[in-house]
C-alpha cells in the first residue's frame, strides 16, 4: 500500500504573526514547524504502514527551505519525502494549492492520502477536499478513527453528537481529527536515518501545470487587510443587597449555567 | 544564543525531542512527584529508551546511539527545562554517572547484563560511593568485598544515593584488599535483588524531592568476581575517571537551568508592577541580572569548552572540575538574587524559584564537594602543599 501524508510548514503557534505589504504573512524560516495538524496524519499514515506493510511518502508544497519540514516527517519513520517547489508558486491560495497537490499525488501515485484537518496558520481547511475535487476521488473528512483494508477506507467522522462511520473504496482521501491518535516523538535512531532518506524536488514543469494557473495572480482568495484582535474584559459588579443576588442568578440563567 | 555554532540539524531536531518530551511526559506530572518524594523511573524509562535517549553516545553494539557528546549536552539542556532538579538527576545519574566505567571498561558480558537493557529503559541504576564516613572522602570508603572462590561477599553501607530506592544494579565502589587509602578498591556491579541487600531507608532533603534517595546496607552479598568492572584494584580509579564526566553532566545541567531561572526572572519582573513601574526598570535589578547571564555565559563557554576537549579525547579533569566548581557557586548566587526579586512570592514552597532555591544547594556539595573541586585543580596546577596526608 502507498500511503502519502501531506504536510505544511507552518509558523510556530506562539510565533508572533507578521504580515507584508502584500498583506502574506511573512514567513520566518526560525520560527517554521510542521503544522501541528499534520503530525496526526504522519502518525496515522505510519499506523497503517505498521499494519499493512507498504511505503509512507510525505508530500508538501513550500518554499526550497521546506526540506527541513518533511526531514522532521522523515525522522518520525515515513519512507521518503516529496517537495513541490517553484517560484511561481508564491501566494498560491488554497485551490491553486490543491491544484498542484492534486498533480503531484497523480505523478506520486498513492492508494490512501492523509490530510491534517486544516493547518495553523490560515484555517482553512479547504484544501483537502479541494485536492479531492481535483482528482475526482472521494473525501472522507474529519476521522477520528480509521480501518483501512487494501480495498476500502472505513472512519468514523466526528459529529456534533457522536460520529457518523462513512466507508468508501480506495484509492480515496482522509482527513484526521486530533483525536485520533497520539503523535509519536522522533527518535534518536529515526533523527539520524531522516538524513540518508530521499527528497525529491518538483517543479511545476515536472508536473506539467502552467505558472499562469497558480500562485498570487491565479489565486481568487486575496487577504485585504489584517487587524490585531482585541478583546476587552469587562466585567459587571452587583452591588448591595437590592436584588444583586437575583441578578447573578438571572445571569448564570442566562448562560445556561444553571 | 549562538548554538548553531556548535550544534547541526541533527542536534537541532534531537533537541525538540528532548524538549516536546519534557513538555509532554514530565512537566505536567512534577508537582505529583515532588509531593510524593518520588519519580516513576522504570515508567518514564520504558518511555525514553525506544525514543535512543539513554545511551546517546555508548557503543550500538550495546543499542546506544553512539554519538558525540554534544548530544549529551543538548540532552543536558532540554533536561533544565524540567520543572524540579530532581527528575533530570535522577535521569543523568542513570546515563551519565553510573554508567561510563561500565561502558567504557565492563566485559562483553557485564555490557549485555546491565548496560544493554538500561539503554533500553528496562532497568534502572544508581552509583554507590558515598559512605557514612566517606563522602567526597572517597579514599575513606569501609565497603569491603572479601573473594570467595569466584565470588565476592560484600559487606557495608551506602548513603545518599540517588535512584536508590528503585535502582536494579549499583554499580558499587568497595575495597577489594587491604591495601590503604585509594588503593585496593573495585567497581562492581551489583543486582538489587541479591540476597543480602536491602535499602534500608528513604532519606527526607532539603531540595530534589522528587529524586528518591536511600541509604544502602549490604549484608553479605554475594555476587560473581567477574561483576568487576575492568581490573580488580582499580576502582578508584575508574571512578575518578566516571566523576569527570559527572560533573560536566552536572555543570551543563545546571547552566541551562540557570539561563532558565533568570530569563524567567526577567518575564516576573517586568509584569510585576511596584511604585508605578515594572520592577525590572529598576536599575539595580536589570543590571544584576545581566551580571548573572554575563556569568552563565562564561560558564557555557567553559562548558562548551569541556565538551570539545571530551570530543577531541583529551583529559578534562582540570577544566570540567573548574566547571562544576564555577556551575555550584554560580547557582547559589542566581537563585539568591532571583528569589530576592520575586518577594514575599518567591519564598512560597510552591513557586518555582523557592524550589530552584532548594534544589540547587546540592550541586556544591555532591559529586565532588567544592572543595574537592580546589583540592584537584590545586594538584594539577601544582600548588597543593605537601603530599596528600596518610591515613
Amino acid at each position: 500500500m502507498k500511503i502519502v501524508m501531506c504536510v505544511k510548514e507552518t509558523p510556530s503557534t506562539t510565533a508572533e504573526k507578521r504580515f507584508g505589504a502584500d498583506m502574506r504573512l511573512e514567513r520566518r524560516k526560525e520560527d517554521a514547524i510542521i503544522n501541528p495538524f499534520d503530525e496526526y496524519s504522519i502518525e496515522e499514515g505510519l499506523r497503517q504502514q505498521e499494519k499493512h506493510g507498504g511505503e509512507t511518502i510525505v508530500l508538501s508544497m513550500g518554499p526550497a527551505t521546506a526540506t527541513d519540514t518533511i526531514r522532521k516527517a522523515l525522522a518520525m519513520g515515513a519512507d521518503r519525502g516529496v517537495l513541490v517547489s517553484d517560484p511561481a508558486l508564491a501566494g498560491s491560495d488554497a485551490v491553486a494549492t490543491a491544484r498542484v497537490l492534486a498533480a503531484a499525488l497523480q505523478k506520486i501515485g498513492f492508494d490512501l492520502v492523509l490530510f491534517g484537518s486544516a493547518a495553523a496558520d490560515a484555517y482553512g481547511g479547504i484544501v483537502p477536499s479541494a485536492v479531492a475535487e481535483f482528482l475526482g476521488l472521494p473525501l472522507l473528512s474529519f476521522a477520528t478513527k480509521l480501518d483501512e483494508d487494501g480495498t476500502t477506507a472505513k472512519i468514523e467522522r466526528q459529529a456534533e453528537v457522536g460520529y457518523n462511520t462513512v466507508e468508501t473504496q480506495t484509492p480515496a482521501l482522509v482527513s484526521v481529527m486530533k483525536s485520533i491518535n497520539e503523535p509519536r516523538y522522533p527518535s534518536m535512531k529515526g533523527i539520524m536515518q531522516s538524513k540518508k532518506k530521499t527528497i525529491d524536488t518538483m517543479s511545476l514543469a515536472d508536473l506539467g501545470i502552467e505558472s499562469g494557473t497558480v500562485g498570487a495572480g491565479a489565486s481568487g482568495e486575496k487577504a485585504l487587510s489584517a487587524e490585531k484582535i482585541t478583546t476587552q474584559r469587562k466585567g459587571e459588579i452587583y452591588m448591595g443587597n437590592d436584588g444583586a443576588a437575583e441578578r447573578v442568578v438571572a445571569f448564570l440563567v442566562e448562560q445556561k449555567v444553571l | 544564543m549562538s548554538s548553531s555554532l556548535y550544534f547541526t540539524d541533527e542536534h537541532e531536531m534531537f533537541r525538540q525531542t528532548v524538549r516536546r518530551f519534557v513538555e509532554q511526559e514530565i512537566n505536567p506530572h512534577v508537582d505529583e512527584w515532588e509531593e510524593a518524594g518520588t519519580w516513576p523511573a522504570h515508567e518514564l524509562f520504558a518511555k525514553m529508551g525506544p525514543l535512543g535517549f539513554l545511551g546517546l553516545t555508548y557503543p550500538e553494539e550495546y543499542g546506544g546511539q553512539g554519538l558525540d557528546f554534544w548530544y549529551t549536552a543538548v540532552f543536558c539542556e532540554e533536561l533544565a527545562r524540567i520543572n524540579c532538579g530532581g527528575v533530570p538527576m535522577g535521569i543523568t545519574v542513570h546515563t551519565d554517572m553510573c554508567t561510563p566505567a561500565l561502558a567504557h571498561f565492563g566485559s562483553h558480558e557485564l555490557k549485555q547484563q546491565f548496560l544493554e537493557p538500561s539503554i533500553r529503559g528496562d532497568m534502572v541504576g544508581c552509583i554507590g560511593v558515598t559512605e557514612p564516613d566517606a563522602g567526597s572522602d572517597v579514599a575513606a570508603i569501609r565497603t569491603r568485598a572479601v573473594a570467595d572462590g569466584d565470588d565476592w561477599v560484600i559487606t557495608g553501607r551506602k548513603l545518599y544515593i540517588t535512584n536508590g530506592t528503585q535502582a536494579d544494579w549499583v554499580c558499587l565502589l568497595a575495597r577489594t584488599s587491604d591495601e590503604g587509602s585509594y588503593r585496593g578498591m573495585s567497581l562492581i556491579m551489583v543486582p538489587t535483588k541479591t540476597p543480602g541487600f536491602s535499602v534500608s531507608r528513604k532519606l527526607r532533603k532539603l531540595g530534589n524531592w522528587s529524586s528518591d534517595t536511600a541509604e544502602l546496607v549490604l549484608d553479605e552479598v554475594r555476587v560473581p568476581r567477574a561483576n568487576t568492572i575492568g581490573q580488580e584494584g582499580m576502582g578508584f580509579m575508574l571512578q575518578m575517571q566516571q566523576f569527570q564526566r559527572e560533573r560536566l553532566v552536572g555543570a551543563l545541567l545546571s547552566c541551562a537551568q540557570m539561563e532558565r531561572i533568570v530569563r524567567d526572572t526577567i518575564a516576573y519582573t517586568r509584569e510585576r508592577q511596584t511604585f508605578g513601574q515594572p520592577l525590572i526598570n529598576n536599575q539595580v535589578i536589570h543590571f544584576r541580572l545581566c551580571e548573572l547571564l554575563t556569568e552563565i555565559e562564561l560558564l557555557r563557554q567553559l562548558n562548551y569548552h569541556c565538551v570539545r576537549m571530551m570530543v577531541a579525547g583529551q583529559d578534562v579533569t582540570r577544566e570540567a572540575s573548574m566547571a562544576k566548581l564555577k556551575a555550584g557557586r554560580l547557582v547559589r548566587e542566581v537563585v539568591d538574587s532571583c528569589l530576592q526579586y520575586y518577594g514575599g512570592m518567591g519564598y512560597m514552597e510552591e513557586t518555582p524559584i523557592s524550589r530552584a532555591f532548594r534544589d540547587s544547594r546540592l550541586l556544591s556539595i555532591g559529586a565532588g564537594a567544592d572543595e574537592i573541586m580546589l583540592g584537584i585543580i590545586a594538584k594539577i596546577e601544582g600548588i597543593l602543599p605537601g603530599k596528600q596526608k596518610s591515613r
